[in-house]
């Protein structure tokens, strides 16, 4: 492969102009100078990693111990899908996923029918609206923490509570997912408002057209027209929503910390406790990230294939 | 047009604009408006109150029932940035001799019974919190948009396959990745150190980078380097002369959302640092103050964490959709 | 079927006069076009009579009935979009079925009527597809069905054949007659191509900037254009307009020589202008030919070759002289700057006034 090659064919204006023959980069050289440091920072920082994990993952590796890895094959695996305490965990997870991503698919699709017609300042108010999906989960979970406080917090002073006597949601075990699930809509429903306010809007106005000159009433409309153009765009939000509430971490170590007692304790987090203080056992978080993984792998194929499909029909 | 025109007009629909057939009739727009804006301002409650619990001396802040009106204080802010020492009772009649020459958050603080030493370890946090994040995110920009362009110039060989795996190393869960890296980074001596920790953001804010950067940069027409090249220029200058003039605002749209994701990172920040590096989202759930949780410092700290983004998120509201898809939607 | 009808029908956008009042009655079984360049307010009209755009005054009444302020659906019409309008995520049956569907006709019915449509337009085997895959032809095939399907009181067309290349226009401009034939349809189409608007029309209506400039059958507007627009209008290329002087009895020509005038146009002229004027010759290509004998004088400026006979471009009395076109055959070779003369066939001219650019009729209360 060239590097350098002489000015001919290109270039030969200027260079005859000013009587000097440049040498320059080929577009090959080019080409790959420009992508190597980001192809090597990827798989230095990701690939590598991924399989370091694999292989800790059948040791019993401690990161605090000085002893080298011992392998144990499939051990770690075994001791992960046979205890009943980590099967609630994904189990909470699993809830948590279905409720936040349900209600703010619900909400966040509610939002954008009603954004949807524009008026005069309806971009300040989406703007607005959009404010909580771009602050940090961590410090999010953390000043919820004070307004869902029974005695000085106003969640409970605005639902109509008098002091202290309203339900002290980040204690009582079954009402603290159900905090971490409000907490997660109202930041994500503006999210999926998003996406659904950009396909509603690519929904061409002569159709509507059509279907009020062939007498669709507007539920007609909205069930056959309206529904059907925006469900792609759905699907992406309630899939990424999905990827994340398995990854969710952040939020919940800001409000609750995996309390009260492991009543939101979402799978991401603890898998932080196994492999990081206090535990240690990182052979054991290995494989348990690897089992995650895997997971989220399968539903981010679903999402990487309805994106291309999207793609391929704008 | 007649009145009595106008009241034969009651089996029609009145359209919005003037012309408009969907939409409904006025009375239903103005309900979505009316909606729009109580869902809007309902939301934003969280915020304001954190905004004004930042203002709150510490009994305010604490009150029950929680207090709207209140009078406004630079306590929370002051403790939140200051190292204090409790007063003893001699230095304290020494200094209230001499109130009027000592600084604003000084006073304060004696009223309080303490006196500022110095700056308190949270400050050294945001400052790393800056330099990590600027650093990571102009590392991120610049490579993400020379990989971008060669992305979307050249015919580089897997292309296809090349950007979908950038694109999946978004997925990764950060815990898969961080128990190795960590043990890299003990390894190496890179652990809590900010080389380490702008080295991982520049990786995962390339990949995103990299997609956003690449939808920016098929919208501009190949002609124009085209049009360069057959001037005379080469590849290189063609890119610096036209390419980057035209791709200001994407360039902007990206660092900015880079940025904003160095800013709020938790996750790594919290399980590669532990002080000389650590920045302020991990630092901010574990400042309890002397006597329990220090609600004003808290709301303090987070107010300040997060007006940054919020003016950011004003400024960047045309190229949102953008970035929250990857770039992969086009508006 | 029906019977369509404007009475002093405009609309304003604002301060924009989009239409101005206008009056229009299409007759039961009618197809009339609506033909004018972009922005004369023939879309604008089609939309009003569809209830697509709501009126700022006058009246449309659809048999009879007063639908100026009906909603679009109930209006019994069917609308046919340059776009096509088809629902995307919708195959060619389900986008056809649509409309009854919407109006909830039993299953039965709506196969069988599907079915009936579709055989006439012979797209049957395109039934699963959607329309993204389909040619535009066939598009716009669909779009017809989805209209006849409903059997409405009127059709309307909004330049269905725009997005159309030269030669599926052509066929689908013979199909859309023939089924506005077979079903006794009445149709209103809007069309900015005169070609079209001439070989589709039962009646013509020439717009132009807001104002309906002529209504009238194909060979009225082109035999007798009411003014300079139409006349330019109509055509390919449009009428040739020379301005000169009336002498009683004849018209000169400035630099090119005198018309004799003929006794009817002579009196037409002499009632509408005075005993000398200044008046607009007008005549088509084809009404005049080269003559050694001829009374005006020309010099060949340019010739194109049109499929079987020549296009002379000429100017008149000379070089700087106004061009004509003139037919011609093709055998003779006219070399530019060749001097000849022309003949006018005196049944085919026409005069316009120029200060109102409106035509003199030749005769009385014609």
């Amino acid at each position: 492969m060239a590097l350098w090659s002489a000015t001919q064919s290109v270039g030969s204006d200027r260079s005859a102009r000013t009587g000097i023959r440049r040498r320059q980069l080929s577009d090959r050289a080019i080409q790959w100078l420009f992508i190597a440091p980001t192809l090597i920072l990827l798989v230095a920082m990701n690939i590598f990693p991924l399989f370091y994990s694999l292989f800790l993952s059948f040791t019993n590796y401690s990161a605090i111990s000085a002893a080298a890895p011992v392998w144990v094959g499939l051990g770690n695996y075994q001791h992960i899908l046979s205890d009943k305490q980590l099967w609630t965990y994904f189990a909470t997870t699993g809830r948590y996923a279905v409720a936040a991503v349900g209600l703010e698919t619900l909400l966040g699709f509610g939002l954008a029918m009603l954004l949807r017609e524009k008026f005069r300042a309806s971009g300040f108010i989406t703007t607005l609206i959009l404010v909580p999906m771009m602050l940090s989960p961590v410090v999010v979970g953390l000043f919820w923490k004070l307004i869902f406080n029974p005695q000085s917090g106003i969640f409970n002073y605005l639902l109509g509570f008098a002091a202290g006597q309203g339900p002290d949601w980040l204690k009582d075990p079954k009402l603290a997912l159900w905090a971490v699930v409000i907490v997660d809509v109202w930041m994500w429903a503006p999210f999926v408002m998003l996406l659904c306010l950009s396909g509603l809007n690519a929904i061409p106005e002569y159709l509507y057209e059509a279907a009020v000159i062939d007498r669709a009433s507007p539920w007609f409309q909205f069930w056959r027209i309206t529904l059907p153009q925006v469900a792609p765009l759905l699907l992406i939000a309630v899939l990424f929503r999905t990827i994340e509430a398995f990854k969710a971490f952040d939020l919940v170590m800001g409000l609750t910390g995996g309390g009260p007692g492991d009543a939101t304790e979402l799978i991401a987090v603890n898998l932080y406790r196994i492999a990081f203080p206090p535990q240690f056992q990182t052979g054991l978080g290995s494989a348990l990230a690897y089992i995650i993984l895997v997971l989220i792998v399968a539903i981010s194929n679903l999402y990487i294939r309805s994106l291309s499909r999207i793609r391929g029909e704008v | 047009m007649e009145k009595s025109q106008r009241r034969q007009r009651a089996p029609i629909v009145e359209a919005i604009r003037v012309d408009k057939i969907s939409g409904g009739t006025r009375l239903v727009q103005a309900i979505r408006i009316v909606l729009a804006v109580v869902y809007a301002a309902l939301s934003l409650i969280p915020v304001l109150w954190i905004g004004m619990t930042a203002f709150k001396s510490r009994p305010d802040a604490t009150a029950v029932p929680p207090k709207v009106f209140f009078k406004p204080t630079l306590e929370g802010f002051v403790s939140l940035l200051t190292d204090r020492a409790i007063l003893l009772e001699a230095r304290r009649q020494e200094l209230l001799q001499h109130l009027d020459e000592l600084p604003w958050y000084q006073r304060l603080m004696v009223q309080q019974g303490m006196e500022v030493t110095g700056p308190s370890q949270y400050v050294g946090r945001l400052k790393n919190s800056m330099i990590i994040a600027g650093v990571s995110t102009v590392a991120a920009v610049v490579l993400g948009l020379l990989a971008a362009y060669a992305f979307s110039r050249f015919p580089v060989p897997g292309k296809g396959d090349l950007l979908f795996f950038i694109l999946s190393t978004r997925m990764l869960p950060p815990v898969v990745v961080t128990i190795p890296i960590f043990l890299m980074y003990r390894r190496l001596g890179l652990h809590d150190t900010h080389i380490g920790l702008i080295l991982l953001y520049t990786v995962f804010n390339l990949s995103f980078s990299v997609w956003l950067m690449k939808g920016f940069l098929d919208e501009i027409p190949r002609e124009y380097e085209e049009a360069a090249l057959v001037d005379g220029y080469t590849r290189l200058q063609a890119f610096f002369k036209v390419v980057l003039p035209n791709s200001l605002s994407g360039l902007a749209a990206t660092t900015v959302f880079c940025l904003i994701f160095a800013w709020n990172e938790y996750a790594f920040a919290l399980m590669l640092t532990t002080d000389k590096a650590r920045t302020a989202p991990p630092s901010i759930t574990t400042m309890l103050g002397r006597g329990g949780i220090e609600w004003a410092s808290i709301a303090a700290g987070s107010l300040g964490f997060l007006i940054p983004v919020v003016l950011v998120t004003f400024a960047l509201r045309k190229y949102l959709l953008r970035g929250v898809t990857f770039g992969a939607i086009r508006q | 079927m029906a019977t369509i009808e404007l009475r002093q029908v405009e609309k304003k956008f604002g301060e924009l006069h989009a239409v101005k009042p206008m009056d229009l009655t299409v007759y039961d079984g009618e197809f009339v076009v609506l033909l004018g360049p972009s922005g004369c307010g023939k879309t604008t009209t089609l939309r009003m009579i569809a209830g697509l755009e709501t009126v700022t005054g006058g009246q449309i009444l659809l048999n009879g009935r007063d639908v100026t302020w009906e909603h679009p659906s109930r209006r019994d019409i069917a609308f046919v979009f340059q776009l096509f309008a088809l629902y995307p995520h919708m195959s060619v049956w389900q986008n056809i079925a649509f409309p009854l569907q919407a109006q909830g006709v039993s299953r039965h019915e709506v196969r069988q009527r599907v079915a009936e449509v579709a055989r006439l337009l012979e797209i049957e085997h395109l039934f699963r597809q959607r329309p993204r895959g389909l040619s535009m032809g066939d598009q716009q095939r669909v779009a017809l069905a989805r209209a006849l399907v409903r059997r409405p009181a009127a059709f309307l067309m909004d330049e269905p054949l725009g997005a159309l290349d030269a030669d599926m226009r052509e066929r689908m401009r013979g199909e859309i007659k023939r089924l506005h034939i077979d079903q006794h349809a009445t149709t209103v189409y809007v069309t900015h191509d005169q070609v079209e608007a001439m070989a589709m029309g039962d009646r013509v209506v020439v717009m132009s900037e807001a104002v309906v400039q002529q209504v009238g059958t194909p060979a009225e507007v082109y035999y007798d254009p009411a003014n300079l627009f139409v006349a330019r209008f109509i055509g390919s290329p449009g009428m040739n307009l020379v301005p000169c002087r009336y002498l009683g009895g004849a018209v000169e020509v400035p630099g090119a020589g005198r018309v004799a005038l003929s006794p009817v146009w002579d009196a037409a002229l002499q009632r509408a202008l005075g005993p000398a004027c200044d008046v607009i010759l007008g005549f088509r290509p084809e009404a005049a030919r080269v003559a050694p004998e001829g009374p005006l004088f020309a010099t060949v400026y340019a010739s194109d070759m049109e499929g079987g006979y020549a296009m002379l471009h000429l100017s008149l009395g000379g070089e700087g002289g106004p061009v004509v076109h003139v037919r011609a055959s093709r055998e003779n070779r006219y070399p530019i700057g060749t001097p000849l003369r022309i003949d006018l066939d005196p049944e085919m001219v026409r005069f316009f006034d120029p200060r109102t650019e409106r035509a003199i009729r030749r005769e009385v209360g014609r």
